[in-house]
């Protein structure tokens, strides 16, 4: 059975929808906000800013009534799903009542859908403010509305009610490798008949808290301290380069529907691309908060993974990468590619994609940017690039032409030690 | 592709071990009481199902392993409830090396990250009364797949590791997802299950959902009036039939079969007539290939909320009819509380004994039997079945539900006893 990507949807700092898109992997400008500071987490110097999602951007797909009742994972999630479903040709919710999915051209008929979501750290902003109901007032001030939404599962249930999905309902939580188990998941519930279609979407949301914990941990680009002599560091993810420092907080979400290719042909769809196969490994010497130091035998364990299933590198046109500017997981994920592509027999490399250098980090980023890409659309060059780090021997991305029906090879080690590869292949236009 | 069960490993109020566990099942004693290390104070309600602190063997292996004595208490209850199925499966560093782990949880290092909270926020002060500092390693394992990472990196697993936070429904999945690896040959053998700890973000919510019994639960008696939460993990090694026994393995039972759904209903509420929950047991059997005539017992969810075990006993009686009324039921419930992301893969490990054991253990619980619900709950004693096939659900917050098909291995294969 092939499986088709049918739809897709996007909320990011550069909105919401299809359109804005183009302005969020397009354009070399990441727009920033300043994160809120208020509730006293931050150090006094450090990251300040990060790609946050405007609310009025999504309120075309969500009244303000039904917003009210949802976390902003929870809203972000509904948002995509809904633009998604749309660009797969199904009719749109109705505006009033409760909203519902159907065949295109109809109302009625709920779908046989499977909704997998991948969040990293769940409703992070409604976890802090339970806490704060918790512990700065008492346990018995916890607002029941928001230990509701503070679950991590909330945003696949609020998209299932959305959609009026009633066919398995998956909270994935694999880090930056989670968008492409929640991919795989939701292909393996269309291969086990568990569903007709897979509802699959990553979502994550940047909060002051998480915010002020990742710049202490030293993560982001921006958190070190300005040295006596030199400026202060900005907030500019640098993938692949020497001078990377980190990476650039965000929140979104991408939302991809997923179908047999017969159906989505046989009612005129258009789909976007095919899954392709599907590798994931563990590097047991990673801790819980680093990259691991084995991204030979781990690559090597992808590759048998891939020619297994009969999956043959020749042929990528791109690689769409995870990294983000981190200095130890960009160089463990060029030593990752290195190894998978040297276990092929194939080098160099071909050109390596990186979304979140275009906007900022979270698990929609990848999913949205290659959606996007097998869309027809083509980034600028890899912003925030300028020198090769001679260790990596990655050059990212830098406005090579690329075929209209992309062969994709995705990719996402994740900090603990998890690495998945996906293949995703492009349709004529 | 017939998957056997080889080994298993749990943790719950019971103690460290499977030893433990079945002999508290079997006995039918209720392990929720007031909290040795858990702080109710302030809380509406006080008793919880409190793992005790980790054995003198195990701490003699691993107390000063500095990589122990980092782990948050989630990930010591995966890393401890893995290696005791890893070694009841008899698994080897080389079977490691190619083992997927699917793990799911609903929490992680919350308890930990709640101290964190604490601290930066300066609620917390040190014995001297100061404020105390936040420490960035309280918040490293606050990833929700960091319990199943620690438990990889301790086992020396290379192969998948997929994690999942479906609230409830967490450890049912982890089962089912490796069920799918393993069918599609993806991995040779699987670990799989769940882990969860105590932590005041979930005891308040509940308390605040009203859903949580001031004394001990009563899962399906007249009255019953909320969960009681609790803690730990459990842990099953899959893999092929023909893999364990070729390795000299006598398997415990099978996996037979695995199903989901979503009640698509309301976010915390099931759906009044347990639409989505019989649709996953309908699934799992489809995906068994089982009648629902074929199954002898069932391990419910039976929470002891009002509405979770009407909407259970009301799923079974769409799918079981008038039959659902003499399918003899069993709740874990009462004995070990409400292990939430860890509940359905510890709910499995006493699926899997029960079925060993040929032994279904009673529910206990105050009160009587609710006749409205028409259900023949297993009390008192342990109930002797010749059971061949039997069912475990998990039904979540948010309408996600799961149920797992176990059945026996009959005839009992020539091998090693397990």
């Amino acid at each position: 059975m092939k499986i088709a990507i049918s739809g897709w949807g996007l909320v990011a700092a550069a909105g919401c929808g299809l359109t804005a898109a183009d302005r969020a992997f397009g354009l070399p400008e990441l727009p920033l906000r300043e994160v809120d500071r208020g509730g006293g987490y931050h150090r006094p110097s450090g990251a300040r800013l990060a790609a946050l999602v405007d609310e009025a951007a999504y309120q075309p797909w969500l009244p303000a009534r039904l917003a009210r009742r949802m976390s902003p994972p929870s809203r972000f999630s509904v948002v995509a799903a809904k633009i998604a479903m749309e660009r797969a040709g199904f009719a749109p919710p109705p505006a009033a009542g409760e909203p519902r999915a159907s065949e295109p051209g109809s109302s009625t008929p709920p779908l046989d859908l499977s909704v997998v979501i991948s969040t990293s750290f769940g409703p992070s902003s409604y976890t802090e403010e339970l806490l704060r109901q918790i512990f700065h007032d008492s346990p018995t001030a916890a607002s029941p509305f928001l230990f509701t939404e503070a679950v991590a599962n909330a945003p696949a249930a609020q998209v299932a009610l959305a959609l009026k999905a009633f066919g398995p309902n998956l909270t994935v939580t694999g880090r930056e490798a989670g968008p492409l188990f929640a991919l795989d998941h939701g292909k393996l519930d269309l291969e086990n008949g568990r569903a007709g279609r897979a509802l699959i979407a990553s979502v994550d949301e940047m909060n002051s808290l998480l915010h002020a914990g990742l710049d202490r941990y030293g993560a982001l680009a921006g958190s070190r301290r300005p040295r006596r002599g030199k400026p202060a560091e900005i907030e500019v993810a640098r993938p692949f380069d020497l001078r990377r420092s980190g990476f650039v907080a965000a929140e979104g979400s991408t939302a991809l529907l997923l179908e047999p290719l017969d159906e989505v042909l046989a009612r005129g769809g258009r789909p976007v691309g095919l899954l392709g196969g599907f590798a994931a490994a563990f590097d047991p010497t990673a801790e819980v908060a680093s990259y691991g130091r084995e991204p030979g035998p781990t690559g090597e364990a992808l590759a048998r993974e891939l020619r297994r299933q009969g999956i043959a590198l020749e042929g990528i046109d791109a690689i769409v990468s995870s990294a983000a500017g981190s200095r130890q997981g960009d160089a463990y994920e060029a030593l990752l590619l290195r190894a998978v592509f040297g276990a092929f027999g194939e080098t160099p490399l071909p050109p390596v994609l990186a979304p979140k250098a275009y906007a900022g980090s979270h698990g929609g980023a990848l999913l949205g940017f290659t959606c996007w890409l097998l869309d027809g659309g083509r980034p600028a060059p890899t912003p925030g690039f300028a020198e090769v780090d001679p260790e990596l021997g990655i050059r990212p991305y830098s406005g090579e032409s690329l075929p209209s029906a992309p062969r994709l090879l995705l990719s996402a080690p994740a900090v603990g030690g998890g690495s998945v590869l996906q293949v995703l292949e492009g349709l004529p236009r | 592709m017939v998957i056997a069960v080889t080994g298993m490993g749990t943790i719950s109020a019971c103690g460290w071990g499977l030893p433990a566990f079945w002999r508290t099942l079997a006995a039918g004693e209720s392990r929720v009481g007031e909290p040795r290390e858990f702080d109710t104070a302030g809380h509406r309600t006080r008793l919880v199902a409190e793992a005790p602190p980790p054995p003198a063997e195990l701490l003699a292996e691993l107390g000063s392993d500095p990589r122990w004595k980092r782990l948050s208490r989630a990930e010591k209850f995966a890393v401890a409830a893995c290696r005791e199925a890893f070694e009841d499966a008899g698994l080897t560093a080389e079977d490691a090396a190619g083992a997927g782990l699917y793990f799911g949880g609903s929490t992680a290092a919350m308890a930990e990250g709640e101290g964190f909270f604490r601290a930066i926020t300066g609620r917390r002060t040190d014995a001297d009364g100061k404020n105390s500092r936040p420490r960035v390693a309280e918040v490293a394992a606050h990833p929700l797949d960091a319990p199943a990472g620690a438990a990889a990196r301790f086992l020396g697993i290379r192969g998948p590791v997929d994690s999942c936070s479906s609230a409830c429904a967490s450890g049912a999945l982890a089962l089912a997802a490796a069920l799918d690896a393993l069918r599609s040959g993806r991995v040779e053998v699987a670990l799989a299950g769940g882990a969860d700890s105590l932590c005041h973000l979930t005891y308040a919510g509940f308390n605040s959902l009203r859903a949580v019994d001031e004394g001990r639960c009563r899962p399906f008696r007249t009255g019953r009036a909320g969960l009681n939460l609790g803690e730990g993990a459990g842990i099953l090694v899959l893999e092929p039939l023909e893999r364990a026994l070729a390795r000299g393995r006598k398997p415990r039972v099978v996996l037979a079969g695995a199903g989901a759904s979503c009640d698509a209903h309301h976010m915390t509420a099931p759906h009044p007539e347990g639409e989505g929950a019989s649709r996953a047991i309908e699934a799992a059997l489809a995906d068994a290939g089982l009648d629902p005539s074929a199954i002898d017992f069932v391990n419910v969810h039976g929470t002891g909320t009002p509405l979770n075990d009407q909407a259970e006993s009301r799923a079974l009686h769409r799918v079981f009819g008038p039959r659902a009324a003499r399918l003899p039921l069993t709740s874990t419930k009462g004995v070990v509380g409400h292990l939430l992301g860890s509940s359905g893969a510890i709910e499995a490990v006493a699926t899997v004994l029960s079925l060993q054991h040929g032994a279904v253990p009673p529910t206990p619980g105050e009160g009587e039997v609710d006749p409205a619900l028409d259900i023949d709950l297993v009390i008192g004693a342990p109930r002797p079945v010749d059971a061949r096939h039997a069912l475990s659900t998990s039904l979540a917050f948010g309408g996600s539900n799961a149920a797992l098909v176990f059945s026996r291995l009959d005839p009992q294969p020539a091998g090693d006893a397990a």
